[in-house]
């Protein structure tokens, strides 16, 4: 999807005019924007050549306004595989010395999570725009201290929070702060799956290298990789920050295969200051439920990840012809126990709900690397329009630093079995977003 | 083939049942209107429904007038 798809798919939805002053950082999709940076190419590094990184590779392909002129990783086969793409690219396998190549204007960084913090100060800090994958850091400190180097710096600093960039949660999220589905009263993220989340290893020596995922040394785990996605929903939709977190994480089946050492099963519980709670539960040996994210509101619930709206309101009840059939049929159809229970299952609602918008695309969340039509390219096509012009989209680093540390802190209260908050060092200025 | 010939007073007949029952039918439709406070124009909104529920009065009115008819004729001999 382009920009200009997807600012149709806004107007398909009847919202651009709306989506565009709640949510500014989608200025850089407008046509207006587009003209800006028209014939112009931003120059772009890409450190981390993996299987994230390649995914950034197709899509890059695909947009005009991307010339890709560097490639680096320290794992020769991943650099050889996405030099196919770029043969003109110069190839490193230091980051360092990527950074001193004055042709490149931007980087995006899609390596291990221990070195995110690292080297997205070293490239702003050689005067880079910076993509860098979630999360934005390995610790609370390193989430900060980038933070505020980019601050003092002014820098172009995006993180891979797609979603913000996906039409169906614009829209959704628009819906949610027009009070479609009431007052919001719980956010349940999940995200299950069953695979082992490896990758495959050439040789012992490598494990660690390529299974960095499953270290503690090198990754925080589900929290880091899966839920830093789904956890700026809650404050997508309210317009707050967590209060308070709690958690829970074990291994409970893939340590029976290696040796792995991160949670694979994990639940965490954040608290809104005004009581809401939102959930996130994932489990990487069982699939059954898939991924999904649910904004449950007093008068409805939105599914984020199918773009569906289903409503509390009671349905219209038809003609009086209609209520008559129906009491007939329910006379006829009704158990004749006489002795039964009092207590009826209360089973959800099965009522088939309302698309939000047309043509809804969804990601089921199975893969490991990346999905079509899930934000991504246009987030990366954002990225392009900020490298050029040298313009920063409001909001969007707040909102993807917060979704790091929370992810971070309820790593940190599973690790030390306690409810915790977020200490106000780590608080940074925040504007929610859908606040005009 | 013998042909079927219908008498003119039968088809009178079955006609002004049949309007009876359409008349049954639109007393209920007033009726369920009136008891789950549905609004007056289903009068007219509802016709399609209240046509086809004549027809089903009929269809028991016959059923009826069947068995009456057969048990008489059992009863006769």
């Amino acid at each position: 999807m382009n920009r200009k798809e997807f600012l149709s798919d806004c107007g398909k939805m009847g919202m651009a005019g709306v989506a565009l002053s709640l949510f500014p950082w989608l200025e850089s999709c407008t046509e207006k924007a587009k003209q800006e940076v028209h014939g112009e190419k931003a120059r772009i590094g890409i450190i981390g050549t993996g299987s994230r990184g390649v995914f950034h590779i197709k899509n890059l392909l695909q947009l005009q306004q991307a010339e890709v002129v560097a490639l680096c990783d320290n794992y020769r086969p991943h650099l050889d595989d996405a030099a196919q793409y770029y043969p003109k690219a110069k190839l490193y396998e230091d980051y360092r010395q990527l950074l001193d190549d004055k042709n490149v204007q931007g980087v995006i960084i899609a390596t291990p999570l221990y070195l995110h913090g690292r080297m997205t100060i070293d490239a702003m800090n050689a005067g880079k725009s910076v993509f860098c994958e979630k999360s934005m850091a390995f610790t609370l400190d390193e989430a900060l201290e980038v933070y505020n180097r980019r601050k003092e710096l002014g820098s172009v600093l995006f993180i891979g929070q797609q979603r913000l960039f996906d039409p169906k949660y614009v829209k959704a999220m628009s819906m949610i702060h027009e009070g479609v589905i009431g007052d919001v009263v719980g956010v349940r993220n999940y995200w299950y799956r069953n695979n082992d989340w490896r990758r495959e290893v050439p040789s012992p020596e490598l494990e660690r290298h390529i299974n960095w995922r499953l270290y503690r040394e090198y990754s925080r785990g589900l929290m880091t990789e899966l839920a830093c996605h789904q956890l700026q929903n809650g404050s997508w939709a309210m317009g707050m920050l967590p209060e308070k977190v709690m958690g829970s994480g074990s291994l409970i089946h893939w340590n029976k295969v290696d040796k792995r050492d991160v949670y694979d099963c994990v639940t965490a519980i954040f608290t809104y200051p005004n009581g809401v709670n939102m959930t996130f539960e994932s489990i990487i040996s069982n699939k059954h439920f898939g991924m999904g994210e649910q904004i449950l509101g007093s008068k409805g619930t939105i599914d984020l990840v199918t773009g569906m709206h289903y409503t509390d309101e009671p349905m219209p009840k038809g003609s009086g012809m209609h209520q008559l059939v129906e009491q007939i049929e329910r006379g006829v159809m009704s158990n004749s126990v006489f002795a039964g229970t009092s207590w009826a299952a209360e089973t959800g609602s099965t009522a088939p709900g309302m698309p939000i918008m047309p043509n809804v695309k969804v990601v089921t969340g199975e893969s490991s690397v990346g999905a079509e039509a899930d934000g991504s390219k246009e987030l990366v096509d954002a990225f392009l329009h900020a490298v050029i012009t040298g313009k920063q989209p409001e909001k969007v680093l707040e909102e993807s630093y917060y979704a790091t540390q929370f992810a971070l802190l309820a790593d940190k209260a599973m690790h030390e079995n306690a409810i915790l908050t977020l200490e106000d060092k780590y608080r940074v200025p925040y504007v929610p977003l859908g606040s005009r | 083939m013998k042909d079927i010939v219908i008498p003119a007073a039968v088809v009178r007949r079955e006609i002004i049942i049949w309007l009876c029952c359409f008349v049954a039918a639109n007393i209920v439709n007033w009726v369920v209107i009136i008891k789950f406070a549905t609004p007056w124009y289903e009068i007219f909104s509802q016709i399609g429904y209240v046509t086809i529920t004549s027809f089903v009065f009929y269809g028991l009115l016959l059923m009826l007038r069947a068995a009456w008819w057969l048990l008489s004729r059992v009863f006769k001999k």
